[in-house]
């Protein structure tokens, strides 16, 4: 298992990869607001249009990003539905008992579905150009002008540093202790949901106990390495602002002007 | 007092117990230890499990501190609690599991974790990194995530780690003790090479006969106290007393012993040579 990748991080060398990673997560957090505030479909397709430059500059294959909609695929059938049925506008086009489908449930439907995909693979392209470790220092650096929060800011980005870098050490446990079970007999395949569970404990509790024996030991060793908290620390990397991040928030920014022109334009949905 | 020494245990009693009563002596785990490590010393120390080597690792940076006697490091106390980042800063340590050391999730971000802990600057830290790997030679696996190494490299990065922190004493606490044969010996090339290229003092805690051989001084532990030290030679010398306490001798040793050749021997050459001599 020592090929297991952390998070769902796609390594590359694009535009996107490069912006530094507070940038992206405040210009990523703006995108998810704007997306809100569309109000009809002429300013979901300007940022359906500027995410789609994005995407293609970010040289992320589609079948990943397609991959990143998939579990998400049954809210968005399920809202869209939804949306159909309930709301009443327009011209009504079928009618049974009490289902009734109008064009505007269909419209609005429509703009849920883009609506939530587009939320979706922008959070994504979030996730897939940025290491989780830099997402981590990012959030760190952007909320570390809250001095009064400094310090528990601190100690929860180290936190998931380290949750980070030891799930593939823990599955790598997980696994020899899955064997180390079967070995003497224990059955983790068959049986019923329940019983299969049962079967999971005998693995789980030693995962567990070596868990907080790691957890002793590194802390032993952060602290031969100095560690004391966030007080007089520096970093090796210092995060950047370049042009990069200056054409990325102009690209937002533009975009969501647009959105607002067009919202101003035209009030109804369609 | 000496200047060369960089740590010194003067008459050192420790104990894990929690109360100690009065009137009964409680369970000294390292007991009465007097130890001085000189600037580029290479010291190896030895014992079974429970002899208190691994609490005398803890004890020289201020980990643990001494219920009895006295720790220092360049003079100053492990008592003071003020000092205690430079005290760790001076003696670093590599413990045995690499997997429980490595912070980051990339090698040269957890190179980098000691100096950034001491505050130092960007650039600095960066100049510190890349020497560090290169005096390791991982400097090539600097982008790579730490859990795709094998273990004898994540102990190198371990080592890079503390050797980042430019100490004057490294201690290894059983660091080679995970490893498979071939991880063992890049680590103790490692070592060697941090001693005789960096001029840095090595205090390490092992099993391995073969590995104290490599060492100028050896210490061996029983009972939390210091039965035998002295040069390799020396103390391989007395096979029943080291046989008494639970270890073995080195295997060259051994043999020449069994041959009953006198020369001493240490390592696989000098037996192949005392046979070689014996034989004309």
């Amino acid at each position: 298992m020592s090929n297991i990748s952390i998070g769902q991080f796609f390594p590359g060398n694009s535009i996107i990869h490069r912006l530094d990673p507070r940038m992206k997560l405040v210009l990523t957090f703006i995108y998810i607001i704007v997306i809100f505030l569309c109000k009809n479909f002429y300013a979901l397709g300007v940022m359906v249009l500027s995410l789609f430059v994005i995407v293609l500059v970010s040289k992320i294959p589609l079948k990943i990003i397609a991959k990143s909609i998939k579990p998400i695929l049954i809210i968005i059938i399920f809202t869209a539905i939804l949306n159909v049925f309930y709301v009443d506008k327009g011209n009504m086009l079928f009618e049974w008992h009490f289902l009734k489908v109008t064009t505007g449930g269909i419209y609005t439907a429509v703009f849920m579905i883009v609506r939530i995909t587009a939320l979706v693979v922008a959070s994504s392209m979030l996730t897939y150009t940025t290491s989780p470790t830099l997402i981590t220092d990012g959030i760190e650096q952007l909320l570390s002008p809250l001095k009064f929060m400094k310090n528990s800011v601190h100690t929860i980005a180290m936190m998931m540093t380290i949750a980070l870098r030891f799930i593939p050490t823990l599955v790598d446990e997980f696994e020899k202790i899955t064997n180390a079970q079967k070995a003497r007999g224990a059955d983790l395949e068959t049986g019923t949901l329940l019983e299969r569970a049962k079967a999971l404990i005998p693995v789980l509790v030693p995962l567990f106990i070596t868990s907080f024996r790691r957890a002793y030991e590194l802390a032993f060793a952060m602290e031969c390495r100095c560690y004391h908290g966030a007080e007089g620390r520096t970093r090796m990397k210092v995060m950047k602002y370049s042009k990069l991040d200056v054409f990325a928030s102009l690209f937002i920014l533009i975009s969501t002007g647009g959105v607002v022109a067009l919202n101003i334009l035209f009030p109804h949905l369609i | 007092m000496d200047k060369d020494v960089i740590l010194k245990f003067d008459n050192v009693y420790f104990t894990y117990d929690e109360e100690t009563q009065d009137g009964i002596e409680p369970h000294w785990a390292v007991s009465g230890v007097s130890l001085d490590v000189h600037k580029g010393d290479f010291i190896a120390v030895l014992g079974h499990n429970g002899s208190g080597k691994s609490t005398l690792s803890k004890l020289s940076n201020a980990i643990l501190i001494p219920d009895k006697g006295q720790v220092s490091v360049n003079g100053i106390p492990t008592t003071d609690e003020e000092q205690t980042m430079t005290i760790r800063q001076h003696v670093g340590m590599v413990f045995q599991n690499p997997d429980n050391q490595i912070v980051a999730t990339v090698v040269e971000e957890d190179v980098a974790f000691g100096p950034e802990n001491l505050g130092l600057a960007p650039e600095e830290i960066r100049k510190r990194v890349d020497d560090a790997l290169k005096a390791v030679g991982m400097y090539d696996f600097r982008e790579m995530e730490p859990h795709k190494l094998s273990g004898g490299q994540k102990q190198r990065i371990a080592i890079a780690g503390i050797i980042a922190m430019q100490p004057e004493c490294i201690v290894l606490d059983e660091s080679t003790a995970m490893l498979d044969p071939k991880g063992r010996k890049e680590v103790m090339s490692t070592i060697k090479s941090l001693h005789d290229d960096l001029g840095m003092a090595v205090v390490f805690i092992t099993h391995n006969m073969d590995e104290a051989v490599m060492a100028d001084k050896v210490v061996v532990m029983e009972k939390g106290k210091i039965l035998l030290s002295g040069t390799p030679r020396e103390v391989f010398m007395n096979v029943d007393e080291i046989r008494r306490v639970g270890l073995d001798v080195p295997q060259s040793t051994l043999l020449s012993m069994r041959l009953g050749l006198k020369d001493e021997v240490l390592t696989p050459v000098e037996c192949a040579e005392a046979i070689i001599n014996d034989w004309k």
